[in-house]
Formats: C-alpha cells, structure tokens, sequence
C-alpha cells in the first residue's frame, strides 16, 4: 500500500454527492475522514485529526451553514473548499474560504480542484486551475489568522 | 379678451370656465404669474382645496405649500417661455394628514390671438395606483425570478445526485460493458445538470444560454472523466461565440456529450494519441456544430460500424431541432456535422450541397 496523501474532511448534506466524491479522492490516494453534514462534528472531527484542506457544502443538516462553519475551520487553520450550488453566497465567503466548486461537478472535478489547491497550498503557482473552480484571492493570505 | 377674471361677464370666457370647470380630470388654467384663473370642480375636490381659495391664487401657493416644488416651479417658467425640454413632471404630492399621490403635471402654454397675455392649461394626473400597480407587478416578476432560480438550483442538486448514484453503481458492477454504460448515463445526466445550474445563475428574462461557457464546461468535465492523466488525447472547443435559447442547448448539450465520448472510445485506440474540437457556429438563426477527431476514422465496411444507444440518441435530438447530421471522413479522422438552417444565406457557403440519406454515425 501506498503512503496515503494529505486528508480531506468531506461536510456534505447529500450523502450520495458525498460518498461519490470520497470514493473518487480515495481512489487518488488521499485519506478523507468520515462523512457529516453537521457542523459540529465536522469540528470534532477536524479538531481530533486536522485534515489539510476541507471540501464544505453551504447548506448542511437542519439549519448549520457551510459558511459559519468555513470560519469555524479557518480559525483552526483548515483551508476550506466550497462544494455548493449557492454559487453567488460561496463567492460572498471569500474571505474564509480558499475557493469555491458550484455543483454540479462530477468527482473527477473535485479531485482535480483538490489536487491544484493542495499544490497551490504547498506553494506551487505554476499549476492551471482546472475549469469550473474559482479560486478566492484569500489562498495567498497563508491562512494569516491561523493558528 | 381683455381679462379673464371669474367675474367677467364676457360670454366666451364664461364658456371657457364652464368648459374648463367641468373637465373630469383635475385641470387648471394659468395666467403669466401661475395664478389660477380657473380650476376644475374635480381639481378642488381631488386634492382638497376650496375654489374659492383657488381662483386668483398661484398654483404653487396653493394649500400648505405641497405645490411649491422646485422642478415644478423651473418646468411651469420654461413652459411659459417656450423654452421646456419636457412636457411633463412627475412628482409626489405630501400633504400633512393624506397619503402622498404620486401625480404627472403636464403644463401646456396655450397657443392663442394675445401673445402678450401668456396662458397655461395645466393637467394633473393622479398615477398612484397605476404606479403601485406597476411595483406590485415589478416585485411578483422578481420574486417569480428567484423562484425559477430556485427551481433550477433543486433541479440541478437533484441531477447530481441521480448522477451520483449511476457513478456509484458503476463503481460497484463487475461487468466491465455495464460499468461503461453506467459512466455513459453518468455524463447525460450531468450534461442537462450543468445546463441547470448555468441558467440558475442568470436572470429570468435571459434564458439564453451562452453556448461556449456551457461546451467548455461540459466539456472539461467529460475530459475530466474520460481522460486519464497519460492518455495523449486533447479535447478542445473553439468558435461558440454566440447565444442559444436554452431549450436548444439542453439538445445541443446531449449531442455533444454523445459524439465526443463516442470520438473517445472508438477513435483512438491501443493508446493513440489525437484531438477532438467542437465548433459550434451561429449565424442568425442558422447554426451548424461540428465534432470532429483526428483518430483512426469509421471503418470502411459498414458491418464493422457499431450502431448503439449514442446514435439513436443524436439523431433524434437532431430531429427535433430540425437539423441534418452528416458525418464526413477525413484522413485522418472524422468529422460530425449537426446543422440547423432555417433561412437560407446566399452567401453561407457552408451549407453542403446535397445532403446525405441517413447519415452513419458511430455507435458509442
């Protein structure tokens, strides 16, 4: 087996567009913790095992918020991609999210999107953003305010 | 006439003031100073004023002042001049204890024998309710807008998850034919998802989809799928600088994906490499898209053409766009022509000669 890439935490109120996605990112190697739609385990769970990038949706289960809760992580210095068809609300988020892939996008794009902001992340900026990914300005901030 | 006080007996300005006092819709006539010289019955009672107070009194003095605004003033001067660039002026009317109307004050300056007695007929307009009507109507189509993209957001949520659910399977099936079609199904489904959500995100009144956003999307998205990071194959769209009414493009979106997994699996084989475009062309009415590869081209005896689902699907949708489809042989490769010609162009030297009978088209 090989050494398992960086973590995602995966925080999905469809579980179905949330076990597709897992599946594929696992395939490409990365180790993606268990799946949630509330936000206070996705904060349990990032507090326990800190991932190195999260994929958020907007809207989670009952009434938490993908946003309240990107800031949430961004305080615990987790970047944060916006998976969520509320593509004017993810781009008002920008400042605690590093980017944003408007549903519907098929698991290949999200692996794609993952693979290029973890290398941005790591300070390659020679990579192409794939199409249909928008990245925010903030990924440069390095996460300032971070832990 | 040599006056046009209330009390002149002249018989032709007592007409005048009948005609004038009688007029259903608020009316006044003005003298060089504004004063009113008279008022119709229905002025005095729309907006509360004795006609005794009214006669003899400027217009803009009447009542607690409500008349004396600015514009209406600089609009009544320019009237009385010859000078005013508009006709009319819109303004609301507060007055202490009503609920404020909104009015349209047209002054006219009445063209007559005594040039140096200037006169202006001034009518008034009460719209308030016309323009609450027109608010009221302007707020339901916002709301009907946000509700349509509302409507198209859940659709589009709803697509990817049925499209998550074919992947899922896929993913799951031994077969290696099922699993292809499952991934094939997969790509339909998201290709009419990705044309919900890009019309989500537009206003109600544009149901124009711009067509090479849309192609690219899918496109990338199909790449994205279909093409390992090894496979020496691209997948480019050119031209598509245009828009289509999204019900067209839905079609236009579901004969892209088809041909191009088609180019995908059948023209390049044992790990050649190669290109796909997709061009798409509007002129007017008229538009042509064309799919084309530089792979191994259809073999040559039609026993060895597969005809599957992906055929079927592209020549009905053609159908119903009233398009032809032909399908050329290059060296190499081949080139899918789907064109839709409602006006004849004389000088749309692309429009092909004789058209094909039944057009062959590789079975995805």
């Amino acid at each position: 087996m090989p050494k398992p890439r960086e973590t995602v935490l995966i925080v999905e109120d469809d579980i179905l567009c949330a076990m597709v996605i897992r599946d594929e990112l696992q395939d490409a190697g990365y180790r993606v913790l268990d799946l949630t739609s509330r936000r206070d385990e996705a904060l349990a769970a990032a507090r326990a095992n800190p991932p190195d990038i999260a994929l958020v949706n907007i809207q989670l289960h009952g009434h938490d918020d993908g946003i309240a809760l990107s800031a949430d992580l961004k305080l615990l210095g987790i970047p944060v991609l916006l998976i969520s068809g509320q593509v004017n609300r993810a781009r008002s988020a920008q400042s605690v999210a590093i980017g944003s892939l408007p549903k519907p996008y098929s698991p290949a794009d999200a692996v794609r999107a993952v693979d290029y902001l973890i290398g941005r992340l790591a300070g390659n900026q020679a990579l192409e953003p794939p199409l249909g990914l928008e990245v925010f300005a903030s990924i440069d901030d390095g996460l300032d305010d971070a832990a | 006439m040599a006056s046009l006080a209330p009390d002149d007996p002249d018989p032709t300005l007592s007409l005048l003031m009948a005609v004038i006092g009688s007029s259903p819709a608020p009316l006044l006539l003005l003298d060089g100073e504004f004063m009113t010289v008279a008022a119709s019955a229905s002025f005095c009672e729309t907006f509360g004023v004795a006609p005794a107070l009214v006669l003899g009194a400027r217009l803009l003095d009447l009542g607690d002042g409500e008349w004396n605004v600015p514009q209406l003033r600089s609009l009544l001067i320019a009237t009385a001049s010859g000078s005013a660039a508009i006709d009319s002026y819109e303004m609301d009317l507060v007055r202490p204890g009503h609920e404020s109307r909104c009015l349209i004050v047209q002054p006219k300056r009445l063209d007559y024998a005594d040039a140096d007695h200037p006169r202006l007929l001034v009518a008034i307009s009460d719209v308030t309710e016309i323009r609450a009507t027109e608010k009221a109507k302007d707020e339901a189509l916002a709301r009907n807008s946000i509700l349509l993209q509302e409507v198209r957001h859940r659709v589009a949520n709803s697509l990817q998850i049925i499209a998550s659910v074919l992947l899922q399977t896929a993913r799951r099936v031994q077969s290696e034919e099922a699993r292809g079609h499952l991934k094939d199904a997969h790509l339909r489904v998201m290709s009419v998802a990705a044309l919900e959500r890009l019309l989500s995100t537009t206003s109600e009144k544009n149901e124009d989809v711009e067509i090479h956003a849309y192609f690219a999307r899918l496109c990338d998205s199909i790449a994205a799928s279909m093409i390992g990071a090894d496979d020496p194959i691209s997948l480019q769209v050119t031209g598509g600088v245009g828009v289509v009414a999204s019900r067209v493009s839905i079609s236009l979106g579901l004969i892209v994906t088809e041909l191009v997994i088609n180019a995908l699996k059948h023209a390049f084989p044992h790990g050649r490499g190669g290109g796909i475009t997709v061009e798409f062309e509007v002129r007017g009415p008229n538009w042509r898209l064309d799919v084309g590869d530089n792979g191994v081209g259809i073999p040559l005896d039609p026993a060895l053409v597969h005809t599957g689902l992906g055929t079927s699907i592209v020549q009905a949708l053609a159908k119903q766009l009233e398009a032809s489809v032909e399908l050329e042989r290059r060296s190499p490769g081949t080139n899918v022509c789907i064109q839709h010609t409602q006006i004849a162009l004389v000088e749309d030297d692309r429009i092909p000669k004789a058209r094909a009978a039944g057009a062959i088209l590789l079975g995805s």
